[in-house]
């Protein structure tokens, strides 16, 4: 079940959800971040082509759909993946539309949203502050600007400076310092490939995985309060614990039935890197929704959980820490509540009439 | 590991007559507004009051879209009147007088009512002359209706009925209220059962229908005293003891509708025009806040429409919907007013401050109406296998 996929796509996934239960468990996720490579798991999901589903078979890779990617990476979060496949999947399409070669392993996209380095005289300079990152990466993807356009520049992890950093969950992050680098390869201009575009992508794919974490808090929660015995019976059984149950599951639906309103909306453009109105309104609602869902839901559960949950032992902080972060990066719900706010105040002022009776409801209702 | 918990919300197909519809719909009200044929209403689908209005939306063939042409239908799917229904929400129109005879009380007659009663009575509401008024609550039962004390005692050729149905909406214009009674002794193991529902003209002798007026100066509910009015025996809906059933099948559609999130868009669209030209960033990201949440609730919505024209009962999802759409139509006006205070009676001529004002005196009932928020989260709870 999930946003509309073909059959082989439903493969992959059944493939994949086995692959993370053998060797992602919470066990796994929690040595991880103390310094374990989780090596076996790494190794299974390179040797099954996960981080290849976006990228076309022409281009040596699964050619899945944009469905069959934001799945994958709902799940991945399921699970708090402890490696870097959503980055990687994002960054391979990203050089497969570019007409790049793919790196062998790990990859990820050196963009956070801010200003891009500039491309001069062939050499790139400028700072990304907050770029998803990995140790083991193999191809950075640096979208640049070319006197005003974008182009994507490729590098290894040799040839930049990369301070590295830890997202709240530990995950990997990175200051991405070019200064005069040289690129591997370098794209020409791209027309389907737009800052904007990526901005929305990768904050899509943020949403998703927030509400693919959400999923598994929703479930660690249910299963505790249905165990967990107080006062002599469940704490499931308590009315206040079941209305707590009751509003974490609301606001996971609603942050899924948003994202996949949103993965359809981008299907149906057809390029998912650049931007028009309609995605735009999706994207943005997906990203509002879950970010705002993951402060509610991450309170609910741990007031379900106790003092337990408040472990770090217990899985669902892994969860709650992850989806901490993930609201913030790629524009948080204020951001782009602004944004969506804008862009019907624009539509609103521009329209001749000034006074017609149902415009907002015309660009809700699109 | 045990499987995740998701639930499913399917995008509808929407096929071009949809939109045509919508449009079709759309352009009506505008023209109406302009017109001065009514005056745009916050929660209008149980605050505007006009029978005439709604004879026009059944003129134009806008009521009753889903049933079968014999019965004065048109045989159109539920996605036609969901579209239907959200443009006379938000445009504020008076539909209260047929609403619920076209959301319930007729798909009601239609699966559970004599062949005579269709044949008389749906062509009419389609047309948007017949109203028919819920008569559920009592004095002592309101979120749990297995409680009620109408009795229907079974007498020669028919039933008598004695007892008193409280709050509802509309009955002083309607012809017909659905009768909720207990036709069997209540058993404390079985109180879902002896339960049965008649359709009752309002001008029998024996009925009084009184109004009450609601705190917002409204005067929609009613108090129905019923003494000792005999009814035929094929005034019976369905079976006899089948009144549980009905009341709760039909629950998933009543609840996930779009009148269970767009009650004050009205308001908000208001708003938002009138501030766009002016506003701060921070409102800009408070406005923008509002859409983002209404498109979700209005995704969510649409795939349990799409659910149930694929045969689906999603229950908890509709209860989910009307949770959360419920109090984010209260939460409207909250974040509203930051930026347009709500202080006195008067309007002065300000349709936004009318709006506004009128959306804070009737927001209360949002979270009460066709099952209180705490009995939704109780359906929701048990869904999840908590209880």
């Amino acid at each position: 079940m999930g946003f509309e996929m073909e059959q082989t796509d439903q493969l992959i996934l059944d493939t994949s959800q086995r692959l993370f239960v053998d060797h992602c468990g919470a066990d796994v996720v929690n040595t991880a971040e103390n310094g374990v490579a989780p090596t076996r798991l790494h190794t299974a999901i390179l040797e099954a082509g996960l981080p290849l589903a976006w990228v076309p078979e022409a281009a040596g890779g699964v050619g899945g759909s944009l469905a069959l990617g934001f799945n994958l990476i709902r799940q991945s979060a399921s699970f708090a993946l402890a490696a870097p496949l959503a980055e990687t999947l994002v960054a391979n399409r990203v050089l497969a539309e570019s007409g790049l070669e793919l790196g062998d392993s790990w990859s990820v996209l050196v963009f956070d949203g801010g200003s891009l380095p500039t491309l001069y005289d062939g050499k790139v300079n400028g700072v990304v502050e907050n770029a998803p990152m990995h140790t083991g990466v193999v191809r950075l993807v640096v979208p640049v600007s070319d006197q005003g356009t974008m182009r994507m520049a490729t590098f290894t992890a040799d040839n930049v400076s990369i301070d590295y950093r830890e997202s709240l969950a530990g995950e990997s992050r990175a200051r991405v310092q070019l200064n005069e680098a040289c690129p591997l390869e370098l794209s020409p201009a791209i027309a389907d490939i737009t800052e904007q575009g990526l901005m929305q992508f990768c904050a899509l794919v943020r949403a998703c995985q927030i509400a693919g974490a959400m999923e598994r808090m929703t479930e660690l929660t249910v299963a505790y309060v249905k165990e967990r015995q107080q006062f002599g019976r469940a704490l499931g059984k308590f009315q206040a614990i079941q209305h707590k149950v009751a509003d974490i599951a609301g606001e996971s639906a609603l942050a899924n039935a948003a994202v996949e309103q949103a993965v359809r909306e981008l299907s149906a453009h057809g390029q998912p890197f650049s931007s028009n109105g309609d995605t735009l309104l999706s994207v943005a609602t997906a990203k509002v929704v879950a970010s705002e869902a993951a402060g509610t839901v991450a309170r609910l559960a741990h007031q379900c959980h106790g003092a337990m949950g408040f472990s770090f032992e217990y899985p669902l902080q892994q969860y709650s820490r992850r989806i901490w972060s993930w609201r913030e990066e790629y524009g948080s719900e204020f951001y782009w509540s602004e944004r969506i706010g804008l862009a019907v105040a624009n539509e609103l002022k521009g329209s001749p009439t000034g006074q017609s009776e149902s415009q907002v409801w015309d660009i809700v209702s699109r | 590991m045990s499987e995740n918990i998701r639930f499913n919300f399917p995008a509808p197909v929407i096929d071009e007559s949809v939109e045509r519809l919508r449009m079709e719909v759309r352009a009506f009200l505008q023209d109406e507004i302009r017109k001065g044929g009514f005056r745009p209403v916050t929660d209008c689908w149980c605050s505007g009051i006009d029978p005439a209005f709604s004879r026009k939306l059944g003129q134009r063939g806008w009521l009753g879209v889903t049933w079968p042409k014999q019965y004065g239908g048109r045989e159109l799917s539920a996605l036609h009147r969901y579209a239907i229904t959200e443009e006379l929400l938000v445009a504020g129109a008076p539909v209260h007088a047929h609403w619920i005879a076209d959301r319930q009380s007729g798909p009601l007659i239609l699966a559970t009512g004599t062949e005579d009663m269709k044949r008389t009575l749906l062509p009419r509401i389609a047309a948007g002359e017949c109203f028919v008024a819920l008569g559920l609550s009592e004095p002592e039962s309101g979120s749990d209706l297995a409680s009620v004390r109408t009795r229907a005692h079974k007498v020669e050729g028919g039933w008598e009925i004695t007892g008193t149905k409280l709050w509802s909406s509309g009955a002083q214009i309607c012809q017909y209220m659905t009768v909720l009674t207990r036709t069997s002794e209540r058993n404390d193991n079985k109180r879902h059962e002896g339960l049965t529902q008649f359709l009752v003209p309002l001008d029998l002798p024996g009925v009084s229908v009184r109004g009450i007026r609601d705190m917002s100066g409204v005067e929609h509910f009613n108090e129905s005293h019923f003494e000792k009015v005999f009814v035929p025996e094929d005034a019976v809906l369905g079976a006899v003891g089948e009144g549980w059933q009905q009341i709760t099948s039909e629950l998933a559609l009543e609840r996930s509708g779009p009148e269970r999130l767009l009650s004050t868009f009205v308001v908000l669209e208001k708003a938002f025009v009138q501030g766009a030209a002016t506003m701060s960033g921070h409102q800009t990201a408070v406005m923008g806040g509002m859409i983002a949440r209404i498109r979700a609730l209005r995704a969510m919505s649409l795939g349990i429409a799409a659910l149930l024209e694929q045969g689906h009962y999603p229950e908890v999802e509709a209860s989910l919907v009307k949770d959360l759409g419920t109090r984010f139509e209260q939460d409207i006006i909250e974040r509203l007013r930051e930026f347009w205070p709500i202080q006195l009676k008067q309007s002065f001529g300000d349709e936004l401050h009318y709006l506004l004002s009128d959306s804070l005196l009737r927001q209360p009932s949002f979270t009460l109406r066709g099952g209180t928020n705490e009995v939704l989260k109780g359906i929701i709870a048990r869904g999840m296998g908590l209880r």
